[in-house]
């Protein structure tokens, strides 16, 4: 019990110190389709973009099709793999990870 | 008199008092969700109201004057695509005319609703009633543009983030006249007892129950904790500087700055 909630406080303190306010937030991601171009954009709830993360686009069954790295603007864009349902995965630093369900139908 | 016209007549006076006296008017804008997430439709309905929100009855509201969307900085203007709808509370035989859309959520970001409806006459009062009425719906996890004016003759600008509130949280706000502080402006609460998820019809014990006041201060800045899960409603009231003619005589209009934001109970 105790050396866990040792490890907890120093992950706790190490995010506060070494990140900026905003990572202290929750990592977002939007993803749209444009002909045939996904394009994906990664930020903070104040706006601020999420830059290097890590970018997972995945099948149906939640296989792996390909993977990405966001810009400075938090922007990541691919050309669409297959005419399936895609999630996309954003794995921001820090363990802060978030998705977005693209679905077939909306495009 | 006989003993039924005494009757009558007291009942009547009766539903006088009660109606000039217990039930504030309140225009409503009240959006499916106000949290559109990656696994929600981005699709949400909108409903434009003039009602009693406590006491549920409806008023008939004329088509706007203006129905619209602030969202990054652009306003859209939505007028065009309100339908009318008919609706009333369980008190009343008659139904009554409200508006509703369906609105497309495209982009991450806040997405502030506004309405400004056309003048109300109201005989108990013996003026018109324009309620100024704005909502807040956010998507996607984007924290932003809650905060923008609109630019609309009077407004209430939030002071706390409108979303993702408790049920218990303080509402703060800040009353804006021709775009400057109201000093002191009253902010009359009211909690929406048709609210979806509303699991029981809130029932005031007496009548200051129904209507909560509170006064803002110098800068025109308010607060309110609200003790329910649901819709909240809060409508600063003035008189504007200009009047309008009711059958060739001037009269007086209230302008009202109305906000509403929603709360859920911690599980």
């Amino acid at each position: 019990m105790r050396p866990f909630f040792v490890a907890t406080l120093f992950v706790t303190l190490c995010s506060l110190f070494s990140a900026g306010p905003a990572q202290a937030h929750k990592v977002n991601i939007f993803a749209y389709v444009e002909g045939d171009t996904g394009y994906t954009e990664s930020y903070f709830p104040d706006g601020k973009p999420v830059e290097g993360g890590t970018i997972e686009v995945l099948g149906p069954a939640g296989n792996k099709l390909l993977e990405g790295k966001t810009d400075q603007e938090g922007l990541f864009s691919f050309p669409l793999p297959a005419k399936d349902d895609l999630t996309i995965v954003i794995n921001a630093s820090m363990g802060h990870k978030s998705k977005f369900l693209l679905k077939k139908s909306d495009r | 008199m006989s003993t039924m016209k005494i009757l009558i007549f007291s009942a009547a006076i009766t539903l006088l008092v009660l109606t000039s006296t217990a039930a504030a008017h309140f225009g409503t804008v009240i959006p499916s969700k106000n949290i559109v997430t990656p696994e929600d439709s981005c699709s949400i309905a909108l409903e434009v109201k003039f009602i009693h929100p406590m006491e549920g009855q409806y008023m008939e509201m004329e088509k706007p004057k203006k129905f619209g969307v602030l969202h990054n900085n652009t306003k859209t203007d939505l007028l065009p695509r309100l339908v009318a709808a008919k609706g009333n509370s369980p008190s009343q035989s008659e139904k009554f005319t409200y508006w509703k859309t369906d609105y497309q959520i495209k982009r991450p970001g806040d997405y502030t609703f506004y309405v400004e409806p056309k003048p109300y006459w109201e005989p108990a009062e013996d003026l018109f009633i324009v309620h100024y009425t704005k909502v807040c719906v956010n998507a996607f996890g984007l924290e932003e543009g809650w905060d923008e004016k609109i630019g609309l003759e009077t407004e209430i600008i939030p002071k706390t983030r409108p979303y993702g509130l408790w049920t218990g949280n303080l509402f703060t706000g800040q009353v804006l006249v021709g775009g400057q502080p109201a000093a002191h402006a009253e902010v009359e609460v009211e909690y929406l007892n048709e609210s979806p998820g509303n699991r029981s019809a809130l029932q005031p014990p007496s009548n200051p129950f129904v209507t909560q006041v509170v006064i803002a201060d110098a800068d025109g800045v308010f607060s309110y904790a609200m003790p329910k899960a649901g819709w909240w409603g809060f409508s600063a009231l003035n008189e504007a500087g200009w009047k309008l003619k009711k059958d060739g005589v001037e009269k007086g209009v209230e302008i009202g700055a109305v906000y509403w934001v929603h709360t859920v109970d911690i599980p």
